[in-house]
């Protein structure tokens, strides 16, 4: 293995982490306000990517109208999400197993009313540039990775600022560790967590229509929710900077062991090295250890 | 009978075993596992495949196939019933995809995405429910026993039961191991009816799938668990739409059922000669009583 086809996996796994990771921050975004894994973010993924192929593929808007558009998609999508499947619960108080229910069942919902109306075929999103590649001697470099790349840093940037630098953010800090003082502070605790479905919408519809235009476009599509799952868990759950680093982590290993043991036995060498990831460090990559009742 | 409602009652005969294979350890100790399909499919394939290369009769294969999906549950169990449920949880998500994975990778010995077929029919309707039934009975037992309450004291708040002297890591392991094996038997059962199994027969939406069931009919209640598992899987046959809207209506029902009835379809409530009396009892008194207004 020489150190050009090294440097290319690594750009490769890169590329693919960091969609990972757009997937890992909304996921992370809802444990951390609301203490529970939201498999209802697949179900966001699936139809943005659909309303990404709408607008790129069908209206023939330019790509970043497209992604424009679809994140918008996708933040309405997050607030639809919460009303349909949470609102309830967090007035009745459930316990957070419900949410996890009620999520998964959410993310089913939304995946086959696009069956429905589109059937399991698999549609694809025009290519976003004319010259897909870059080429930097031996390395090939696609552009659509490196645009992903780029707009996935700057989304996450301006994520971890807002939720770091401004009111708003501080408020849902506050509410994500306990929601009820919050509420006693005078905070109005609906409207924060709405706005955390907001955010974690639009994330979802970044990821939906760029993991369109990277593979097809299927109802199915947001089942790479588990990617982000399994990326925050590694990362420290709940915790943004981790599931960051755990999802391009989580890529360049994928595309390492895709390169060099094939496709089908992946999943099952990601278990393996997830199992003994958690064996050796419980608590992730982040460190930061949310304490259930002690 | 006709052919359809054989297959109909055999089919929801196993959705209750797989319904109830999970009972004991989502209902009663508060795990969850999104990988139980995953033993489902370690029991049909091992039994499978004992029967078409090895000629085997029903109940060595079956048997064997339980006990490897035993082995698989300690050998996963081990290492990671010490962490967080939420690790569980994804950890068992992850050992569906593995394991299909590895079917779908050893081709020779499994057939590969393409599925094993040619496995002899050695199971009717009959012997499938009698098993449901069965196993129904050993899960009430289970719940009813002194083991059953140590889980639910787990569920409840595992450091008050650590120190009221229950091993809370080898308890995990024996009700997981428990209730690996039964959803082995499950597999090794559907494979004997059905005579052809893929991998995507066992991803992880089959796993949480039953997950939902046992949510639709009340996290707390066995007899819930069976009836929601019997009426969501009958109720989209007789509603003749395309699978995909079926999955919608029961998807919905689903949602409506957790956030208005969050305790599930019966609550608490289990079938026994007791609670029936009960009934009897206070629709007795709702008569007497009716008058003055305090029942």
């Amino acid at each position: 293995m020489n150190v050009t086809f090294l440097i290319q996996q690594l750009i490769n796994g890169l590329s693919r982490g960091a969609v990972y990771a757009l997937i890992a921050v909304g996921f992370a975004l809802i444990f951390s306000v609301l203490k529970f894994s939201n498999f209802g973010h697949g179900g966001l993924i699936s139809v943005s990517a659909f309303a990404g192929y709408f607008f790129a593929g069908v209206l023939k808007f330019n790509p970043v109208v497209s992604v424009i558009l679809s994140a918008v998609v996708g933040a309405l999508l997050g607030v639809l999400l919460d009303f349909i499947a949470f609102k309830n619960l967090r007035k009745h108080k459930s316990p957070s197993i419900y949410y996890f229910v009620s999520s998964i069942t959410a993310g089913i919902l939304f995946m086959n009313v696009l069956t429905i109306f589109f059937g399991t075929t698999f549609y694809s999103i025009p290519p976003f540039f004319s010259q897909p590649t870059i080429n930097l001697g031996n390395i090939i470099i696609a552009k659509l990775d490196a645009t992903i790349f780029i707009v996935c840093s700057v989304l996450l940037a301006a994520v971890m600022l807002v939720i770091n630098k401004t009111s708003l953010g501080l408020a849902l800090r506050a509410v994500s560790m306990d929601a009820d003082t919050a509420k006693l502070m005078g905070m109005n605790s609906n409207a924060v967590v709405t706005f955390t479905f907001l955010i974690a919408g639009m994330l979802a519809g970044v990821s939906g229509i760029f993991l369109g235009a990277n593979f097809t476009v299927d109802p199915f599509i947001g089942n790479m929710v588990a990617k982000g799952f399994i990326a925050s868990v590694v990362g420290g759950l709940g915790s943004l900077p981790g599931s960051i680093a755990g999802a391009l982590m989580l890529g360049v290993i994928e595309v390492i062991l895709t390169t060099a043991c094939g496709d089908i036995i992946t999943p099952a060498l990601i278990f393996v090295f997830m199992l003994i990831f958690l064996l050796i460090r419980p608590q992730g990559i982040s460190g930061k250890f949310i304490q259930e009742k002690a | 009978m006709s052919s359809f409602l054989l297959s109909l009652i055999t089919f929801s005969a196993i959705t209750v075993i797989g319904v109830v294979s999970i009972f004991p350890l989502t209902g009663l100790t508060g795990l969850f596992s999104f990988g139980q399909a995953a033993y489902m499919a370690i029991g049909a394939y091992v039994a499978g495949i004992c029967a078409v290369q090895l000629n085997m009769t029903v109940i060595p294969c079956i048997l064997i196939g339980v006990l490897t999906a035993g082995l698989v549950s300690i050998i996963i169990g081990i290492p990671t019933l010490k962490l967080r449920t939420d690790y569980f949880a994804l950890i068992s998500m992850c050992l569906g995809e593995a394991i299909t994975a590895i079917l779908r990778k050893f081709s020779t010995v499994t057939g590969g995405a393409g599925g094993l077929s040619n496995i002899p029919n050695y199971v009717g309707t009959t012997a499938i429910v009698i098993s449901a039934i069965v196993i129904i009975a050993i899960v009430a037992c289970f719940k009813n026993s002194s083991f059953g309450r140590m889980s639910l004291a787990i569920k409840n708040d595992e450091l008050a039961a650590k120190s009221f002297g229950i091993n809370v890591y080898s308890h995990k392991l024996k009700v997981y191991l428990f209730t690996s094996m039964i959803a082995g038997y499950c597999g090794g059962l559907y494979a004997f009816y059905i005579r052809f199994i893929d991998p995507s027969m066992f991803g992880w939406t089959k796993s949480s799938e039953w997950v939902i069931f046992l949510f639709f009919g009340g996290i707390n209640s066995l007899t819930g668990s069976v009836i929601s598992a019997i009426l969501l899987s009958v109720l989209p046959e007789f509603l003749r739409f395309a699978t995909e809207a079926r999955i919608v209506m029961y998807s919905i029902l689903i949602l409506l059922v957790i956030n208005f009835r969050p305790q599930g379809l019966l609550g608490e409530y289990e079938l026994s000669l007791e609670s029936i009396k009960k009934l009897f009892h206070k629709s007795k008194k709702l008569q007497g009583g009716g008058n003055n207004g305090t029942t």
